[in-house]
């Protein structure tokens, strides 16, 4: 392993060596004096000061504007030319002049035009990407990147326009888009995301920005397979001045309010920006309506500081934050949408002493502080270096309860479908069992006697069910019955004032804060030489120190006296622990505490209870890059080598650790971790430290450039590299013990590299692109392919066999992301501009899933035919050739601009989603409840070789089956299941049967208004969906539970457990696209 | 560093708005003035005439022949289960009591009992509820005033219970030629908290507890109409102590089933178990029972479910020289008094009473020499 490094590492020394002395002093002659100079200014006549790019159509030669905004191309070929013109944030402008030989040609200054739309727009975006983050676990559908609007036309327009569908780049998950802040990388360690909003409403913050497009030559970055973005914060970067905004909007908040003052270059060599900014909303006590249930509060501040000296140093210090409070909305059943009438329903609030209150309240808040430091050695060198840390608290509050009702609205039991429940025959239909129409009083009579089909709402309700429930149930939910459809905080409230009246020692209800905070640490050095002709090195150092902490704090007692700190479910199952393997009567109240050195804490407001733990991490990476450049072609290679290392630690000794760790007494370290012997021995430690694991890993990425002539280029990507896990994905159950995915293990204990990358994801990926660039039309048209090897992934959920919280992990995935997009912008006159674009992929799963299945409260999930208990199943999961469900796969967008230079604006975007899929749940491909059998031979329960109807409770083999008697495959491979137990494993498509239902339509107008003293007024307003299509969903994912029935006086050798018929008891849950919705803002700058 | 931190969090304090939620302890719960208001559409019945008024002997719910029917009689007129539903609109009807129950030990499960007192004497009824856990919404000695318009009372095994209609398609299950067809069945959860409403604040004192013996528990109602309106009550019986049978005072080993725990199904195994409180019916989930018994020497069953937290201690017994000797420990148990019938066991009989008791606190059982009994888990 380490061999192979050194040799990796070498090689691209000897390249960087070799590459030096081919290339070294500036030795070309040149025949031509030709020049072409100009400064680049915006519409009040200041520089543009955010690194502007000036392109030579013809002569296919560019340049970057300095920080002054002027520009020198030399060397040119005299001839009429076209000069294009972009920076980011200005509508790119295209001036036709002509090159005269051997003169110096001065364009004077060029005006570049605010572009509005755009910053309206990742305003939007940013408002967007908060309202993803309802997902704690950060898995749920999200923005591909708010900030990746780059120059491209391809990126430009899915950045915005597809948002809405939840479109992400090449179905990447979000963690592969990389965001840096002056270079230092800001994804988190323990998670691999960013935080947007961390900046939340400080658009100016994060106004500039350098953007790489996938896998190409990056100069601040080693980069990786998805977008990375650079945002820059220097405050000599923003334009002088004051700027006030107000915004209006119907979306998560209902206002926003900012001022930026900039002061620009100062004669003192100094700059100064500062931003504050506050969004607001108000409970929203209207059912129905967007953001329903939900309140928003939100500061935001960002400050910036710089220092330019004479000779080339420059220091910045930049400190940013957006302390927020928020509501959250929760996805919820098809049925639930359909009886509430409106895809905003949201289950997480209810009226608390006649006021809305939301039960998931976000707090969060990542202050930031960052020291850049530039050296500009001469103008063929840079070195820039940063030191940043952020702080970045994040908690949600969530109502848990002991011994009590589950409190949730939205509980399959209280829902009208429930009454379904064992009324469904084999085919998946009603039975007809007793019925008269005098006791299903909606029922009639046909004229020849039989028995009328009885529904209700629109239902076909069974003709054994009884049909005053359903529709009493039904009526409740369709009413908005306070009581019934939301939370029923006073009756909360009462259940805990009876709880201390009874003398209960915990409340039944409570409202708790799970708390994920993170610190990190972290330093960047990047360093660019383009001393030697053609070539341009690049080579950068990134290190970073990370903590995560976590832990859950006692929110409010909801008029409770105490909580007693407990694991309920384990104290429910303490009979099954205890006769497992005979523990002492001590032993088994341990089992049940979540700190085994503290029994039965009580615990009040404010205090820390459940878990209490510390993910430490280190991740460093050094990289280098080489870029040849010359007339006819391009070509660049680069090297990284990253280093990381996790290593969890607890101040509590969670019960079921220490039940598995005596359980397992021989490797009682992998779930007690190094303090496993202490803790064993009873001595109670202030810290407890878990075992370390660390990773190396390697990436290489090289592409290259044909430019066909001036306004036509080739251009190939490609990579290769290895990931270790994200500490998210390593760890089993990381709240309850030390316990890592099995691979990390064999990797820990590696003698050779297959087992050192065992848990390592191998990614190889590359991409073709044909670029044109002529007056009335430019864009690109990309091939992409990208393989994902030995992927993992975390699931947890409620099993119906063990009865209890299970833990899945998943291993060994391999899928492929492969696909097309292209897009082209095309001038219509003076101006119009009409832009195309499309996105044809596949993101596929290549190979079935490892599997193991354990539960978290330690009790046994199975047993064994001889009656030995199975703790952790290993199984393995059909996955091959299931859809990744990365958002839509299929997407195209027409957008018609307008522009008009008295500086109105306006554009109308069609957008057509299609190929969007499930997030499916592996609980239900298992293979085991396919053949009936575990991947040791263990038969095992509950699988549908062996499935009850439900209504006689004959028995039946779902799986199909030929003459011979095998089982039917698909073209993947994945047995075939009969009707309705298909429905239960299939991969659904979420894109509408009603094609019209498929588009979206946005639009939106604006208009910059000139005052006296360079004073101006812009007005924006963007319309998303105006069409209100609420038949859109953009995301969902099956719930990982399986109905499952017990068979009386059978034992589970003799297979106790079946699956039930009513493939509906647990349905997927879905994400629906907004309805109409607004963003008006208005900005005045003096 | 600590500077900066207290900094960001006074930052993060100011920005937030913290929304006080004042929620007045009266509000929660119904006042007797706030009980005459509510019930002004209609009126209060006493539980026994609730169940004289509106549950009858065929029921109402189904008209016609039925697998229910069949199951319900043997010629004699007499139906152990029934279904009356209740009119959804018109006059408010409604029953109150407080609860006696207590599921947290897991031998009630989606069940509660009420009782109300009237003129000094206990009258009680099950409620059949769709809700885990429902003593963390109505604990024991909480008060409820319930709204029954929409619901039904039908019985199970001649047991009143108040619920709503409900087909049992189980037709596996054991004696499933009884079991299935319509059945009184669990009340939707949403419903119970819509018609569910708790007056005042729980109040164990004011439970009464009828002081018994077992002879009076089963000699006294044989009439199988009248132990309907005794099924439900709650009972203290003194002097009482375990004496290692089961059902019927018949021996142990013949009533066990299986491990506790595994599910081995080795008879062997099953009989070295049998005297644990419940060992597991392989989901039949049927309680068992273990006889009380007093001076008379009369079994009266104490009933548990294999899923109560309690089913795998032993049951009270002494280890004298390696043998196993009931009877050392004697006292008092409370519980709830319940006649659980089925068609097979149709003539009254001792067998068929039994209390329930909500765990082993309910339990005060001392040696002679004053040393009090400390259950024992069962342990591989």
């Amino acid at each position: 392993m380490k061999k192979t490094l050194f040799f990796l590492l070498a090689l691209l020394g000897a390249s960087l060596s070799i590459s030096a002395q081919q290339t070294s002093p500036m030795t070309e002659a040149h025949s031509s004096t030709t020049r072409l100079v100009g400064k680049i200014i915006n519409e009040d006549g200041e520089p543009i000061t955010n690194g502007a790019i000036v392109t030579l159509g013809n002569q296919n030669i560019s340049t970057t504007a300095n920080d002054r905004g002027e520009f020198t191309l030399s060397y040119l070929e005299p001839m009429d030319e076209e000069v294009i013109i972009e920076a980011r944030g200005f509508i790119s402008n295209i001036v036709m002049v002509q090159l005269i030989s051997g003169q110096t040609n001065d364009m004077g200054a060029i005006t570049l035009y605010t572009d509005l739309a755009r910053e309206a727009q990742e305003e939007v975006l940013l408002n967007l990407v908060e309202a993803d983050l309802n997902d704690d676990e950060g898995k749920s559908q999200s923005v591909s990147s708010a900030s990746s609007a780059s120059q491209d036309v391809f990126n430009t327009t899915t950045s915005f326009a597809w948002s809405t569908g939840r479109y992400r780049n090449r179905g990447y998950e979000n963690y592969y888009e990389k965001n840096y802040i002056n270079g230092l990388a800001f994804n988190t360690a323990e998670r691999g995301t960013f935080n947007f909003s961390s900046m939340g409403g400080l658009n100016d913050a994060s106004r500039n920005k350098d953007v790489v497009n996938g896998i190409e030559a990056s100069n601040f970055t080693f980069g990786g397979i998805g977008n990375s973005t650079n945002y820059l914060m220097d405050a000599s970067r923003y334009a002088q001045g004051w700027k006030v905004g107000v915004a209006g909007t119907n979306r998560q908040y209902k206002g926003r309010v900012n001022a930026t003052y900039a002061s620009g270059p100062l004669n003192n060599g100094w700059s100064f920006i500062a931003q504050i900014a506050w969004r607001y909303s108000p409970y929203i006590n209207t059912k129905g309506i967007i953001g329903e249930g939900i309140a928003y509060n939100s500061g935001g501040y960002f400050l910036s500081a710089q220092k330019d000296w004479q000779n080339g140093h420059r220091l910045s210090l930049i400190t940013f934050g957006a302390p927020t409070e928020r509501g959250q909305s929760g996805a919820v059943t098809q049925e639930v949408y359909d009886l509430t009438g409106s895809i905003n329903y949201n289950p997480y609030w209810g009226y608390c002493g006649g006021k809305v209150r939301n039960s998931r309240i976000v707090r969060s808040y990542d202050p930031t502080a960052i020291v850049s430091y530039e050296w500009q050695i001469d103008p063929q060198q840079r070195l820039r270096a940063a030191v940043g840390y952020h702080y970045a608290w994040y908690s949600n509050s969530a109502l848990t309860f002991y011994n009590a009702p589950d409190p949730r609205p939205d509980y399959y039991r209280n829902l009208p479908s429930f009454l379904y429940d064992g009324q469904l025959d084999a085919n998946g239909q009603l039975i007809v069992h007793d019925n008269t129409s005098q006791h299903n009083p909606l029922g009639k009579e046909n004229p020849d006697g039989s028995i009328a089909e009885l529904s209700y709402n629109g239902n076909v309700v069974g003709h054994s069910m009884d049909m005053e429930t359903y529709k009493t149930l039904t009526d409740l939910w369709k009413a908005r019955d306070n009581k019934t459809t939301q939370i029923d905080w006073d009756g909360l409230y009462a259940a805990n004032q009876a709880s201390n009246k009874s003398g209960k020692s915990s409340a039944s209800y409570m409202q708790e804060r799970r708390h994920n905070d993170i610190q990190e640490a972290i330093i960047n050095v990047n360093y660019i030489n383009s001393k030697f002709n053609h070539l341009k090195i690049t080579a950068g150092l990134d290190a970073k120190y990370a903590q995560g902490i976590h832990y859950k704090t006692v929110d409010d007692l909801l008029g409770g006296k105490q909580w007693i700190d407990v694991d309920p479910f384990a104290e429910r199952d303490i009979k099954d622990l205890a006769t497992n393997i005979g523990l002492t009567q001590e032993g088994i109240e341990n089992v049940k505490q979540n700190d085994i050195f503290h029994h039965n804490q009580a615990k009040k407001e404010g205090d820390r209870f459940g878990y209490n733990y510390y993910m430490n991490m280190i991740q460093a990476n050094v990289w280098a890059q080489n870029e040849w450049n010359f007339n006819e072609f391009d070509v660049y290679y680069a090297l990284k080598i990253a280093y990381s290392s996790m290593q969890r630690s607890t101040t509590m000794v969670n019960g079921r650790a220490w039940y598995l760790a005596t359980l397992n007494p021989d490797n009682a370290e992998k779930y007690l971790g190094k303090s496993a012997s202490s803790i064993l021995a009873g001595k109670e430690q202030s810290l407890y430290m878990g075992l370390s694991h660390e990773f190396i890993d390697p990436a290489f990425k090289l592409g290259f450039t044909y430019k066909i002539n001036g306004r036509n280029r080739l251009k190939f990507n490609a990579i290769a590299q290895t990931e270790a896990p994200l500490a998210r994905d390593a760890y089993v159950s990381s709240r309850v013990h030390d316990r890592v995915i099995d691979p990390i293990y064999t990797h820990d204990k590696a003698k050779n590299l297959k087992d050192y990358y065992a848990a390592s994801q191998k990614i190889v990926g590359g991409d073709l692109t044909y670029d044109f660039n002529f007056p009335i039309v430019r864009g690109r048209i990309t091939a992409f392919y990208t393989q994902f090897f030995n992927g993992s992934e975390m699931n947890g959920y409620y099993d119906d066999q063990a009865r209890t919280f299970v833990n899945q992990t998943l291993t060994g995935i391999n899928r492929v992301h492969r696909g097309i997009e292209a897009a082209a912008a095309v001038k219509l006159g003076t101006y119009f501009t009409l832009t195309g674009a499309v996105n044809a992929a596949d993101y596929r799963y290549t190979s079935n899933a490892n599997s193991i299945t354990s539960a978290e409260n330690g009790m046994a999930v199975c047993s064994r035919m001889d009656g030995t208990s199975i703790y952790e199943v290993t199984d393995s999961v059909y996955m091959k050739g299931l859809h990744v469900a990365n958002g839509p796969q299929l997407t195209a967008s027409l957008k018609l601009s307008f522009f008009h230079s008295k500086m109105w604006f306006a554009d109308i975007t069609c957008t057509y989603y299609d190929r969007n899929y499930l997030d499916i749940a592996p609980s239900r491909r298992m293979k085991s409840l396919y053949t009936g059998k575990m991947e040791d031979g263990t038969p095992v329960n509950g699988s549908y070789r062996m499935v009850s109807s439900g209504v006689d409770q004959n028995y039946i083999n779902a799986v199909l089956l030929n003459d011979a008697g095998e089982m039917i495959l698909d073209k993947f491979g994945t047995p075939q299941l009969a009707y309705p137990y298909n429905q239960v494993a299939c991969q659904e498509s979420l894109v509408s049967s009603n094609v019209w239902n498929r588009f979206i339509f946005d639009a939106s107008v604006g208009k910059l208004i000139y005052l006296p003293n360079r004073q101006q007024i812009s007005i924006n307003l963007s319309v998303t969906n105006f069409t209100n299509n609420t038949k859109f969903k953009t995301g969902g994912y099956q719930q990982a539970r399986l109905a499952r029935g017990n068979l009386q006086g059978k034992t589970e050798q003799e297979g106790n457990s079946v699956l039930m018929p009513n493939a509906w008891k647990f349905p997927s849950k879905y994400y629906y696209a907004w309805g109409a919705n607004f963003y008006l803002s208005l900005t005045y700058k003096f | 560093m600590k500077a900066f931190k207290y900094l960001s969090i006074a930052l993060l304090a100011a920005a937030m708005t913290a929304c006080k939620y004042d929620v007045k302890p009266e509000s929660l719960y119904l006042s007797e003035q706030q009980v005459e208001q509510q019930v002004a559409d209609g009126q209060i019945y006493h539980i026994n005439d609730f169940l004289d008024k509106f549950m009858t002997e065929e029921g109402n719910y189904l008209s016609d022949t039925s697998l229910y029917r069949s199951r319900a009689t043997n010629g004699d007129g007499i139906y152990l289960f029934s279904i009356d539903t209740l009119p959804s609109s018109g006059p408010g009807i409604y029953i109150r009591g407080r609860v006696s129950t207590d599921d947290f030990g897991g031998n009630f499960y989606k069940a509660l009992v009420i009782q109300e007192i009237v003129d000094g004497k206990q009258q009680n009824l099950r409620l059949s509820i769709d809700m885990g856990s429902a003593s963390g919404m109505f604990p024991r000695g909480q008060e409820l005033l319930i709204r029954c318009n929409g619901l039904a009372i039908g019985r199970y095994s001649n047991q009143p219970q108040l619920c709503v209609p409900s087909y049992n398609n189980n037709t596996n299950s054991q004696n499933a030629e009884q079991k299935v067809g319509w059945t009184p069945g669990r009340i939707p959860s949403p419903i119970c908290r819509k018609q569910f409403m708790h007056v005042g604040t729980p109040d164990e004192s004011k439970l009464q507890y009828d002081k018994v013996t077992i002879a009076e528990c089963i000699a006294n109602y044989k009439d199988i109409v009248a132990a309907r309106k005794v099924d439900g009550r709650l009972v203290v019986i003194e002097n009482i102590w375990f004496n290692g049978k089961c059902y019927d005072n018949g021996e142990l080993k013949d009533c066990v089933h299986y491990n506790p725990a595994d599910n081995t199904g080795n008879p062997e195994v099953a009989n070295s178990l049998a005297d644990v409180f419940a060992p597991t019916t392989n989901n039949i989930g049927y309680p068992q029972t273990r006889c009380i018994t007093d001076a008379s020497g009369k079994c009266l069953s104490v009933s548990s479910s294999e899923y109560a937290k309690y089913a795998h201690y032993y049951i009270p017994y002494e280890n004298v020289n390696g043998s196993i000797v009931y009877g050392t420990y004697k006292g008092s148990i409370r519980g709830v008094l319940g006649y659980y019938m089925d068609n097979a066991g149709k003539v009254p009989g001792q067998s068929n009473w039994a209390i329930t008791i909500c765990d082993l606190g309910d339990l005060d059982l001392k040696k002679g020499d004053g040393i009090k009994w400390v259950p024992e888990e069962w342990v591989k």
